[in-house]
């Protein structure tokens, strides 16, 4: 596989991983706006953007001016996350760069996988969002999660598991290993903090995590109480936990460079295995949110700059390597 | 509409004869231009009887819903060009017409002998100006229009060509005229438009399924399998040789084509940046290191192939590549320095290289040109502007061309300055009176004037020619320009097979 449809495939997977894990958050909020007191609100907006790694929206501290702020601009907050244009996470944005990564892999995917992902772009981009923030905002945003789900499982049953699956999934779990570390660090440090308005609980948390199901039954069947957040870190079943996210990206780059992953290990496969072993060694509990006063201090922080250094460790070796580095011996 | 259909029917019990109702209504015959579907007296031909009594049946809604389908289904797939405005990249699709356009075996069997012909000497005529240059010394072509064209690439002078094979894919015009069939130019640099062939085969077999069965229309669907095995018959190396189309990247208008022709073919597709030159060889980057290229289907006009070599602006092309070209560690398809045989003057002398090289005399015509680098095509050209189609040597798309009948007087006005300036730029042709086919515009079928590029490959032992082509369609009344960029469309053209085949 070329190098740049390598990149390409693996950004693709980037961008649709971050789009769907938007559309989540966003789901979750937007959900609240009908009967959460605007502090609260507020506090969850946030939230919501320190998950997402973007600064914290300008939102009064007045309680009064808060609430006509919200009613005013939730959609204007929102808006920045699905339809702007220059905000390079937005929904709108994540969809149109994979299906630009996707018009240059056209020799590599499937009919059908160009199809869907074409035609969700298609509709994102002639979506009246004027008329659907006023009509039902709850409704564009399931849209977009539909139409992202269905392509995952478009390019589930169609795409032949070579290596451009490989990297489009690798993207995909880099990505979601990367999010949901924020996520989990932003609900623990931020969502529950002592002085927010409200603690946001962790039900909330297992909800937009898509998690609350399973640790429901695991709990019945234990008949123990297992935290939550230890649950959304080392459960190896859930697709959104940690773990899950680590040993998929291990076992995508064993098929990608079966030789790297033989001893001495190639520099990605290493931060992997190094990745996988702090995500079950390290505590998973608030003490890895780190502190307040020190945000960069604990377990989660650390997975976060791993999982950048893994990243550009994938770079480095399959997509930027020096030409005398490629040459066949 | 049944009823309607057979109330339509004429004596024959087949044609629904043009000037009377239904979808047929608005269908005008006019005796100056050959109809594709409809004698003079207004009876369909033979060979487009099924096609009249199908489209009789269907309603303009039934019609319009499957047009729209094609076009929705374009759109949703991709099959778009794309245009670079001045702020913003957009995409489009080109219009396509859902009537197709048929053929018979014997039409088709006498496009393919000229075909065939004619690609013969030009690959013959190419490798001779290259080398020993007798046909420029036996005045069979002018030697200064040959060595002074800036399609003449002095790096190609004594370059070992594999196989002699200079042209492997090559798209010509041919247009139909109460004479018959004749070439209007021939594209042997990058000729485009096959993967719009294919998509219109497709999605007009989809709509008219019992129709095309029963016609028995000839398969181009191997088009991209034949595309392969004509590059890789190319290649020097003989195992396993591996074949990369080389794209100026996704914001060239045929871009999907050449993602499309990759795709079908199984080759890399690879930008410039992708592809590095090392000891005379070209490896493309892999995700797991450097792997060699046999052959380059290239798709990048010569002036950007390698800016060592050409210009030295060019970032899309690979900086080494001629070197390992005429080192024979890869070949390019087509060869550079083959756009000089498609220069508009030099197309005027193609009969002659057929007589000469071949000593055969052509089976498709020309079309008649005078040429205004010589005193009298200029004088001629000039006297009869208003007649008279004029076109710039190296000029494509439709672009830069004065069609005089439809000029006014300060167009020819303007235009004729520009010819005394730059004679040597310019050819003129008599305007054609290009034939008509069926097209379902604005809700009613109408004829239009149509032209067929149908694309032939060149590998190392055999010619092949697809039996079909693009057949493009000047959408709009009365219009002659049949370019996509000028408001052209395209259709499915069927050839038949023989009785008996």
């Amino acid at each position: 596989m070329l190098a740049r449809a390598a990149a390409d495939f693996y950004w693709a997977g980037r961008y649709l991983e971050r789009a769907e894990r938007t559309a989540r958050l966003l789901d979750y909020q937007l959900t609240r706006l009908v009967d959460t007191p605007a502090d609260e609100l507020a506090h969850g907006w946030r939230v919501l953007y320190a998950a997402l790694g973007r600064g914290t929206p300008d939102v009064p501290a007045d309680a009064d001016e808060a609430e006509t702020f919200l009613i005013a601009d939730a959609y204007t907050l929102a808006g920045r996350l699905v339809e702007d244009g220059t905000n390079p996470d937005s929904i709108l944005s994540c969809w149109s760069m994979a299906r630009e990564n996707a018009r240059q892999l056209r020799p590599w995917l499937p009919l059908g996988v160009w199809t869907c992902l074409n035609r969700g772009f298609l509709w994102i981009r002639d979506v009246d969002f004027a008329a659907a923030w006023g009509e039902s905002p709850s409704a564009l945003v399931l849209e977009a999660i539909d139409r992202l789900r269905l392509l995952a499982g478009v390019v589930d049953g169609l795409m032949p598991r070579d290596d451009a699956w490989r990297f489009l999934e690798l993207g995909r779990f880099v990505e979601r290993l990367q999010s949901q570390t924020k996520l989990l660090e932003t609900w623990t440090r931020v969502g529950r903090a002592d002085d927010a308005p409200v603690r946001l609980p962790w039900s909330d948390l297992l909800r937009i995590s898509e998690a609350y199901a399973l640790y429901r039954r695991r709990r019945a069947a234990l008949k123990r109480r297992e935290a939550p957040l230890a649950f959304l870190v080392r459960n190896p079943e859930l697709p959104r936990s940690l773990r899950f996210a680590v040993h998929r990206i291990e076992t995508l780059l064993g098929g990608i460079d079966p030789r790297g992953a033989r001893y001495p290990l190639a520099a990605p496969h290493r931060m992997a295995i190094r990745l996988g072993a702090t995500v079950e060694i390290d505590p998973a509990d608030e003490r890895a949110a780190g502190t307040a006063g020190d945000p960069g201090s604990g377990a989660f922080a650390t997975l976060y700059r791993d999982g950048r250094t893994l990243h550009n460790l994938i770079m480095a070796t399959y997509v930027r390597y020096p030409v005398e580095e490629g040459l066949p011996t | 509409m049944q009823s309607q259909a057979n109330s339509d029917r004429s004596p024959n019990g087949f044609a629904v004869a043009p000037g009377s109702s239904g979808p047929f209504a608005d269908y005008a015959l006019r005796p100056r231009f050959h109809d594709e579907i409809f004698r003079e007296d207004g009876t369909a031909r033979a060979s487009c009887r099924r096609l009249v009594d199908t489209l009789a049946r269907e309603s303009p809604e039934d019609l319009a819903a499957l047009q729209e389908g094609v076009a929705r289904r374009f759109v949703h797939e991709g099959i778009t060009f794309t245009v670079l405005g001045a702020t913003k990249m957009s995409e489009h699709i080109i219009p396509i017409d859902c009537v197709p356009r048929i053929l018979t075996a014997g039409e088709w069997d006498h496009i393919d002998r000229g075909l065939r012909q004619r690609l013969a000497a030009l690959n013959l005529f190419l490798h001779d100006i290259y080398h020993e240059g007798r046909s420029l010394r036996d005045g069979v072509v002018p030697a200064d229009l040959v060595l002074g064209g800036p399609q003449y690439r002095v790096e190609m002078r004594g370059c070992k060509v594999p196989h002699d094979v200079y042209v492997s894919v090559c798209g010509t015009d041919i247009v139909r005229t109460h004479d018959g069939f004749v070439v209007l130019e021939d594209n042997l640099r990058v000729p485009s438009g096959v993967s719009y062939m294919l998509a219109c085969r497709s999605a007009i077999k989809k709509a008219f399924p019992a129709l095309y069965r029963r016609q028995g229309v000839r398969e181009i669907s191997q088009y991209p399998e034949r595309l392969y095995r004509t590059l890789a018959s190319l290649a020097t190396r003989e195992s396993e040789p591996r074949v990369a189309v080389l794209t100026p990247g996704h914001y060239n208008s045929a871009y999907y084509e050449h993602a499309f022709l990759a795709g079908e073919m199984g080759a890399e597709l690879v930008e410039g940046r992708d592809l590095v030159v090392h000891d005379a060889m070209v490896y493309a980057r892999t995700a797991l290191g450097l792997k060699r290229i046999d052959v380059i289907y290239r798709r990048v006009d010569d002036d950007f192939l390698d800016p060592v070599t050409f210009r030295a602006d060019s970032l899309l092309g690979v900086a080494g590549l001629f070197h390992a070209y005429r080192a024979g560690n890869v070949v390019i398809a087509n060869a550079p320095g083959t756009g000089v045989a498609d220069d508009k003057a030099v197309y005027s002398y193609v009969p002659r290289m057929i007589r000469y090289f071949l000593g055969e005399e052509p089976i498709l015509a020309n079309v008649k040109t005078w040429r205004c680098r010589e005193k009298e095509g200029l004088a001629h050209t000039l006297a009869n502007l208003e007649k008279l189609v004029v076109k710039e040597v190296g000029g494509s798309g439709g672009y830069g061309m004065l069609v005089g009948p439809h000029s006014t007087a300060a167009e020819r006005e303007a235009y004729a300055a520009r010819l005394r300036a730059d004679p040597e730029n310019f050819i003129a042709q008599p305007t054609l009176d290009l034939s008509r086919s069926g097209c379902f515009v604005e809700g009613r079928l109408e004829p239009r004037h149509v032209d067929v590029r149908p694309f032939v490959l060149r590998g190392r032992d055999e010619t092949w020619i697809a039996p079909g082509g693009l057949c493009r369609v000047a959408l709009r009344r009365g219009s002659l320009v049949v370019n996509s960029s000028q408001g052209g469309g395209c259709k499915d053209l069927w050839i038949l097979r023989a009785p008996g085949d």
